[in-house]
């Protein structure tokens, strides 16, 4: 198998799975629980994606990032309930939005460093949280907005379960690969310079401020779609949704995977929106569980799943040797990671 | 006018509150430069501690008080123990204030908080929990033209009992000693012979014994004790520290009392749901434009 | 001789403390200049005013004829400085290959927007640049390793290439040979001629006064933030207030 090949087998793979056997699974089982189960884990996987980029890559800690999923899932919802629009122009109009709140966070923001950094999103996010909360004229505030329509596209209507799986999943899809070019290419390079040493990838000549802010505004972009998602296919919003545990819980995929690593994001995501589903029958612990798996990945494996377990590392080799050096001479192993 | 003076009264407490769990994060930061987010689930502990024996035996404010303090102080350890040592891997001091230490517990510490609010709320129910009436600290008091409640007068007592008491140990006793020298200088306190991991130990059992106090203050205050109810204090506790320069713990002790006379004053204006802005807004204010906090003290690139 | 880079009364105050006062000196194109001093002297100090890390207390600094201080390090840098530092600064957690290709990146642009819908042009030229970068300093065989893993010395090479991949017309070393054993040195020292032999202008602050003095053309001494000598080494060597400078320093 050439170096070339495995790549694409592994998307292949992936394209079947997304595409073909849960939905195949999903049809035979037919319930609509389980797809709600299966869009959540979709939207899940893609907030971890996006904040994989801006604290994995771009080594930023954020604690506000539910802030920006909020954002895009009231763009959506009240341009669905209110305008009337549908979903052609709410999935775009809301990763827009959050994208812009995005800016407007990093640019004052931008040269805090480290904990402070984080601090301060939290305290964004906070505030963010509150407008949702408390705004009650146009958000209706805590009692939370009905979306009962908008799911439809070219004049089609997606509402049903099985079609709005299939948006959820090519969204998603269409999102990581962008997601993933971002990261594994010169681009995810530079930023993950900015990770290692801010200073010196300055005196390299990367304009650091402009990509930090960059990189904030995709992640946000990103965040609003999955938001967009979410509230389009969920039918129901509330600021609950969109609070600090829900940036701890994406916050918790992105490091229980592996910090830096995209298919790591996806994985933590898919186990800690599953794990409590599958473990649902013996109570509702999914918090403690969140918590519990947080803590023993930063305890045990400070570098996540990725990276530790061998059968992964195989996984991580395949999916990053993406990129590697094209127009010169066959180099050793080397590539973008 | 009445009114204001009023609000004053209640901004007073509030802030002697966030004073109180204010110096937990202080002496904490100072010692090991990292983030307790675990610390506003002592509040919550200290709360639901109280809230037991008070339901258990009914005893005197002050014994209440007195117990809460205890279990402040084991599991100010307790938390030390999970959540910090096993990540302080090494003993010099770059490695002991890095940034991976600090970011590695102030995930750590979240995983903890995480837990423990789950855990008490799978014990006890996430609703409020019922305070016995004749618990609650509002028995009316007038002031001349100003009516305020006994809660506010016992806060304010108990608040600066404490802070008195604090100031005596810091700066009278061996543990004090031991703490400020760990919090300016590790190695040099090290090399001195002073126990770093016992300190470090002494340090989250005094922040956390305040930090509990607050808890079952604030709950019989307001008759509200749940189990997320640490999450806002801690919050507001957090941004008096940062506003207060970090490490100082009068400039964390004004700045919480800045902090709660501004939401009281706030509340008067506009829609009490709307208080906790304050604090945020303080909080990024402060980040951006006075990163060495409102009083300027010592800090590298922040 | 045309002047490349021309530092005209650099001075820098901390507080009370001069670290830098009144320094003035040129680089021509295709020079090899060494700057030295004891400890404190305000060798780094001058290195960071000029890659715009420090901002000036007063003074000027012209790079191909134009004024740079005050500008940020990124554009000073994109102007065709590149830097090392003092206390080697690598991206740990990336592989040599990825480190070089930074160095690179930031001279040809980053943009997202390419990066994901663009074809491969820019992605080809800055691998050429970072390969190129990494023969020159004979790193190529370890390119996959993570540069965490890589030895001390080859770590310092890893950092020269990271600049020469930015392809820059001035090269600046901060105390390359901080840290490395006799051998080493001689190896670096020899590396940094060829640098010079092919058309490079570096600039070398240094510890080690035998490195500076066997292959600089001209030695710049700082003494206590001030310039006490600039001359060829031959001439610096016997010049009194350096010897006064260094006496109980020099070996």
């Amino acid at each position: 198998m050439s170096d070339r090949l495995r790549p694409l087998l592994v998307v292949a793979a992936a394209l079947v799975l997304v595409l073909g056997v849960v939905p195949a699974v999903l049809g035979a089982l037919d319930r609509s629980y389980l797809y709600q189960v299966a869009n959540l884990a979709l939207i899940f996987v893609l907030l971890a994606a996006s904040m994989h980029l801006v604290t994995g890559v771009a080594g930023l800690l954020q604690l506000g990032h539910a802030a920006f999923y909020g954002i895009g899932a009231y763009t959506a919802a009240l341009l669905a309930t209110e305008a009337g629009l549908t979903f052609g122009w709410t999935l775009p109009l809301s990763g827009l939005s959050a994208a812009f709140v995005a800016v407007l966070v990093a640019l004052p923001t931008m040269r805090l460093v480290s904990i402070y950094f984080a601090v301060a999103t939290l305290g964004i996010g906070q505030m963010i949280y509150l407008v949702m909360l408390n705004w009650v004229p146009v958000t209706k505030g805590p009692n939370g907005i009905l979306v009962t329509s908008g799911l439809e596209l070219f004049g089609y209507d997606l509402s049903a379960s099985a079609p709005a799986y299939f948006v959820v999943a090519i969204i998603t899809l269409v999102s990581l690969w962008v997601i993933h070019r971002l990261s594994h290419s010169y681009y995810g390079n530079a930023l993950r310079a900015l990770r290692e040493d801010d200073q010196c990838a300055d005196a390299m000549g990367l304009d650091t401020v402009r990509l930090k802010i960059e990189s904030f505004a995709v992640s946000g972009f990103f965040a609003g779609i999955a938001g967009a998602l979410w509230a389009h296919t969920a039918g129901y919003i509330s600021p609950a949704d969109f609070a600090f545990p829900q940036s701890i819980l994406i916050l918790a995929m992105v490091v229980v995977g592996g910090l830096g690593s995209l298919p790591g994001a996806v994985i933590g995501a898919l186990i800690l929106i599953l794990l409590p589903e599958v473990l649902r029958p013996v109570g509702d612990f999914r918090n403690i569980i969140v918590g519990g798996v947080l803590f023993f990945s930063i305890l045990l494996m400070p570098k996540g799943i990725i990276g530790e377990v061998s059968a992964l590392d195989l996984v991580r080799r395949q999916l990053g040797g993406a990129w590697r050096g094209e127009g010169t001479k066959a180099g050793p192993e080397v590539g973008w990671r | 006018m009445d009114y204001y003076l009023q609000q004053l009264a209640i901004g007073l407490s509030l802030g002697m509150v966030y004073a109180l769990m204010a110096i937990g994060f202080t002496l904490i930061f100072g010692v090991l430069n990292v983030v307790n987010f675990a610390h506003g689930e002592v509040y919550t502990i200290g709360a639901f501690a109280g809230l037991v024996v008070i339901t258990a035996f009914a005893p005197p404010l002050f014994v209440v008080l007195l117990i809460v303090v205890a279990v402040g102080a084991l599991a100010g350890v307790g938390l030390e123990r999970i959540a910090f040592k096993p990540f302080r891997r090494f003993s010099d001091e770059a490695s002991l204030k890095s940034r991976a230490m600090r970011e590695a517990t102030l995930m750590s510490s979240l995983a903890v908080s995480i837990i423990v609010r789950e855990a008490i709320e799978i014990g006890f129910g996430s609703q409020f929990q019922t305070v016995p009436l004749d618990r609650l600290l509002n028995k009316p008091i007038s002031l001349g033209p100003v009516t305020i409640v006994s809660g506010d007068v016992i806060i304010f007592v108990v608040a600066a009992l404490m802070l008195g008491g604090l100031q005596y140990v810091l700066k009278r006793t061996n543990v004090g000693l031991s703490i400020r020298a760990v919090s300016s200088n590790p190695l040099g306190a090290k090399y001195v012979g002073i126990n770093t991991d016992r300190t470090i130990i002494w340090t989250f059992a005094v922040g956390s014994m305040m930090g509990a106090a607050a808890g079952i203050l604030v709950g019989l205050y307001y008759g509200a004790i749940f189990p997320s109810m640490g999450f806002i204090p801690g919050i507001k506790a957090f941004v008096a520290m940062v506003m207060g320069g970090l490490s100082s713990i009068p400039g964390a002790v004004i700045c919480a009392l800045i902090l709660g006379f501004s939401e009281s004053i706030a509340t008067i204006f506009v829609p009490s749901v709307w208080a906790d802005m304050v604090a945020y807004g303080f909080l990024i204010v402060t980040l951006i434009f006075f990163p060495r906090g409102i009083f300027g003290g010592a800090r590298d690139r922040v | 001789m045309t002047a490349l880079l021309t530092i005209d009364g650099a001075t820098r105050r901390f507080g009370g403390l001069t670290a830098v006062d009144n320094v003035s000196t040129t680089v021509a194109k295709g020079e090899l200049v060494g700057v030295i001093g004891p400890n404190g002297a305000g060798k780094t100090t001058l290195f960071n005013l000029i890659s715009g890390f420090t901002p000036l207390s007063s003074g000027a600094v012209h790079f191909k004829g134009r004024r740079i201080d005050g500008l940020k390090p990124f554009r000073i840098a994109r102007l065709g400085i590149a830097r090392t530092f003092q206390n080697l600064r690598i991206f740990p957690n990336m592989s040599v290959f990825d480190n070089v290709s930074v160095g690179a990146a930031g001279m040809l642009g980053v943009s997202a927007a390419e990066a994901v819908f663009g074809g491969r042009a820019r992605s080809e030229a800055i691998s050429r640049r970072a390969w190129a970068a990494l023969e020159q300093v004979g790193l190529q065989d370890l390119a996959g390793e993570l540069a965490a893993n890589i030895s001390y010395g080859r770590r310092k090479y890893l950092e020269i290439a990271r600049a020469l991949a930015m392809e820059p017309e001035l090269i600046i070393l901060d105390e390359p040979a901080a840290g490395l054993n006799d051998t080493e040195t001689r190896e670096l020292a020899a590396f940094i001629q060829r640098l010079h032999g092919a058309g490079m202008t570096v600039l070398l602050v240094e510890h080690d006064m035998g490195l500076v003095m066997g292959i600089c053309q001209r030695v710049v001494v700082l003494a206590s933030g001030r310039k006490i000598a600039d001359a060829p080494p031959e001439v610096v060597r016997k010049d009194p207030a350096v010897l006064e400078a260094y006496l109980g320093v020099e070996e």
